[in-house]
């Protein structure tokens, strides 16, 4: 109980600290004894961009042209066919003349330094820092898209400034972050710029990780998984009904990026963000669970995390903290090893358990992590290997 | 009264008080978010809900004033303005059901009006508005009383109205013309099957519409004439392409800071495309050297349409049913109740 109501406690600084009334050293300030690993720049001032300019125009990869000047893009499931000036449906990608351009390469509209339990990956490098940022566009449209302004506008609608792939990696070494994270819009529309900063990265010795939606064709999904160590899965839903009318997407072609994430060996955690009365069934839970079992590994960690009204849905209230509870249950009940509850800080399912002998072996609040007691990758406890990343080097 | 009674309404305001703080810091936490992620606008607006429009009351018949003359392009590709005065006059008055083309003005809009000219400029130099065209309107708009200052010709970017011959103004006097890909009203706004931030000109300054469209052949829609032109007011027209543009396009256009404001449809046909738009394609160019205009948007478009298929028959294009590319929205927007779809119920009055 006590433990519970400092839980809260630290929980409320911490969001104190992401109101700008702290924002330096968090739970520290205060003289508490537990360490705060990574500590979320996010707000307050952000990492200094280097100044706005015009909007380049890199040649795309993953294209073929068509008659009449059109193009094809093969980047994403979509495939959209586009005419001469005109966008694919993310709006960062061009036809000029027959020849298909990246409006956003080396152009980002956000750059921060996040907990890596941001994105979140809470089996990858937890508690350390991750730098973060992203370009703007998507090539989905989800109406509850949390972060719209950046990620359902068109890149000439917001600033952007100029960073490299080398720049991006040297300002991760320079913070002191073992990752850089392509997150925040969707990081298959600047696909190119991914795959040159996780080139870029590597030879600093800094990995890459990519929070995306999964909607990507083999070929680029190939060209990334070659470098990349981490791939974030935002699963909307677990029916087509709802990725269509609210996503204007698709479900298949993101279960088979699933598929292959896995089947190459690629670490994936999975987020489901659970919306009041549109994703939140329990067949629709059990059916998720099941999919992950058997066709990734029961080893795959999935958070089911809390809505809060954003975009085009105002008209929901957030997720009762019981329908992510029921969903992790029914999850864990079918046999998945890890799964979370998020965006509920302080609660016990923001913690990573031993599934052998079920001890706590990462502590959380909110954003920060307050305990490790993995022991080179293994339960303290029972000896038990628990999958991740687990080592900087 | 009682300390127990004080001391419960002391409670009671401070467990209201509290969550309006504690909103008020999340409110902060989230504009500091946005400011760090370099966005702009109003962080966490609220939907404004939106309706998919109720279907108003279809009209029964339209007219449809429609034009050309030989020679209004001489050999160069230049605009004879003498020429285009005469048929641009006489075809507005026509479409207003007037006698001059100020007249016309006169009856559609009000002095105090803040006009807004959309037009279409992706294909500058091709099938698009001409500044000779859209210079012209704006001169009897001034002459029916409306101020310079409370005339704007605006399109999606600098770049294209550039492109088009179209001088940038966004200074104090005169007539303004500048692209507004930059400045929206940072408000989701639904419109039925779609949701857009729009136009910040268009939600805080105008006050009624003049549509300024060309008449081209569109990869996805099929045709742009008229209707197609709204996705140049919308913050995300590349989301709403999907199987023709259907049903968007009418959908937008019925939306009330559209529909409510739009009093004339001018379309610009000195140069015409029949294929390969909605840029330009030379090869598909054809100097039809007319005008159309109505006061009925969707009669606009189904004329329209009807001469871009007559015109792939002459050069030996399928039409664009067998192309799959027929632009169903038309008949979408009839029955929405914006205009008039069906060629037998058009009158058009030939000039």
């Amino acid at each position: 109980m006590d433990a519970a109501r400092r839980d809260v406690l630290r929980a409320l600084m911490a969001s104190g600290c992401a109101a700008g009334l702290g924002g330096v050293t968090g739970l520290g300030a205060l003289g508490s004894p537990c360490p705060v690993f990574a500590q979320d720049e996010a707000v307050g001032p952000a990492i200094a961009a280097p100044g706005t300019s015009d909007l380049p125009l890199t040649p795309a990869r993953w294209w073929k042209a068509l008659d009449e000047g059109r193009v094809e893009c093969g980047l994403c499931p979509k495939k959209c066919r586009v005419a001469d000036l005109e966008r694919g449906a993310c709006g960062v990608r061009e036809n000029r003349g027959g020849k298909y351009f990246t409006l956003v390469h080396s152009r980002p509209c956000s750059l921060n330094l996040d907990p890596i339990e941001k994105k979140p990956l809470y089996h990858v490098l937890p508690g350390t820092a991750s730098l973060s940022l992203a370009t703007p566009g998507c090539n989905l449209q989800c109406r509850f898209c949390q972060n719209w302004e950046i990620a359902q506008a068109r890149p000439e609608q917001v600033p952007t400034f100029v960073l490299t792939p080398a720049q991006a990696a040297a300002l991760a070494v320079q913070r002191r972050a073992p990752t850089i994270a392509c997150t925040y819009t969707e990081p298959v529309v600047y696909a190119e710029y991914v795959h040159d900063i996780a080139v870029a990265a590597r030879k600093a010795n800094v990995r890459t990780v990519m929070v995306s939606n999964g909607a990507i064709m083999e070929e680029p999904l190939d060209d990334l998984m070659g470098v990349l160590a981490a791939v974030k899965i935002d699963l909307k839903a677990y029916t087509e009904k709802f990725y269509k009318e609210v996503c204007g997407g698709e479900l298949k072609p993101v279960l088979d990026t699933l598929r292959r994430l896995k089947k190459k060996g690629m670490w994936i955690e999975i987020v489901v963000l659970v919306i009041p009365t549109l994703n939140d069934g329990e067949e629709e839970a059990r059916g998720l669970a099941r999919f992950v079992r058997g066709d990734l590994g029961p080893e795959v960690p999935v958070h089911f995390t809390r809505f809060h009204p954003a975009y085009r849905i105002q008209n929901l209230p957030r997720t009762p903290v019981a329908t992510l509870e029921r969903a992790r249950d029914i999850a864990m009940a079918e046999g998945l090893q890890f799964v979370y509850v998020g965006n509920v800080a302080g609660h016990p399912g923001n913690h990573t358990y031993c599934p052998g002998c079920g001890e706590m072996l990462i502590r959380r609040v909110g954003l920060a992590v307050t305990d490790i007691r993995l022991t080179a990758g293994r339960c303290p406890k029972c000896r038990r290997a628990i999958p991740g990343i687990w080592s900087v080097a | 009264m009682k300390d127990c009674d004080r001391d419960r309404r002391r409670l009671l305001r401070l467990l209201v008080a509290a969550p309006a703080a504690a909103a008020a810091a999340v409110g902060a936490a989230a504009v500091g978010a946005a400011r760090a992620a370099g966005k702009s606008g109003a962080a966490g607006a609220a939907a404004i809900p939106g309706p998919a429009p109720s279907p108003r009351s279809a009209p029964a018949r339209a007219v449809v004033a429609r034009g050309r003359r030989d020679g209004l392009l001489d050999e160069s590709g230049a605009i004879d303005r003498a020429r285009l005065d005469d048929l641009l006059g006489a075809v507005v008055a026509r479409a207003a059901a007037t006698a001059t083309p100020v007249a016309a003005m006169k009856r559609l809009f009000r002095p105090s009006d803040v006009v807004g000219l959309k037009v279409n400029a992706l294909a500058g130099g091709g099938p698009a508005p001409t500044p000779a065209l859209v210079g012209r309107l704006c001169d009897w708009l001034q002459e029916a009383g409306v101020p310079a200052r409370n005339i704007v010709v605006f399109d999606r970017t600098d770049r294209e109205l550039t492109g088009a011959g179209f001088t940038i103004n966004r200074g104090p006097t005169g007539v303004r013309c500048f692209g507004t890909n930059q400045e929206y009203d940072w408000t989701p706004r639904e419109w039925g099957p779609g949701g857009s931030c729009f136009a910040k000109i268009l939600v805080d300054d105008i006050t009624a519409l003049i549509n300024v469209g060309a008449l081209k052949d569109h990869d996805l829609a099929g045709v742009s004439v008229g209707l197609k032109n709204w996705y140049g007011v919308i913050h995300n027209p590349n989301k709403h392409h999907d199987d023709g543009c259907q049903p968007f396009i009418p959908h937008l256009a019925a939306y009330p800071l559209i529909g409510d404001r739009l009093r004339l449809t001018v379309i610009d046909g000195t140069r015409a495309q029949c294929h390969g738009g909605p840029a330009r394609s030379p090869r598909w160019i054809w100097p039809w050297q007319g005008v159309i205009a109505s006061t009925d948007p969707v009669a606009v478009d189904a004329v329209g349409w009807a001469m871009i298929e007559t015109r792939r028959r002459e050069v030996g294009l399928p039409s664009l049913a067998a192309s799959k590319r027929e632009p169903r929205y038309i008949a979408t927007a009839a029955s929405l109740g914006l205009g008039v779809a069906d060629m037998k119920k058009i009158a058009i009055e030939e000039i």
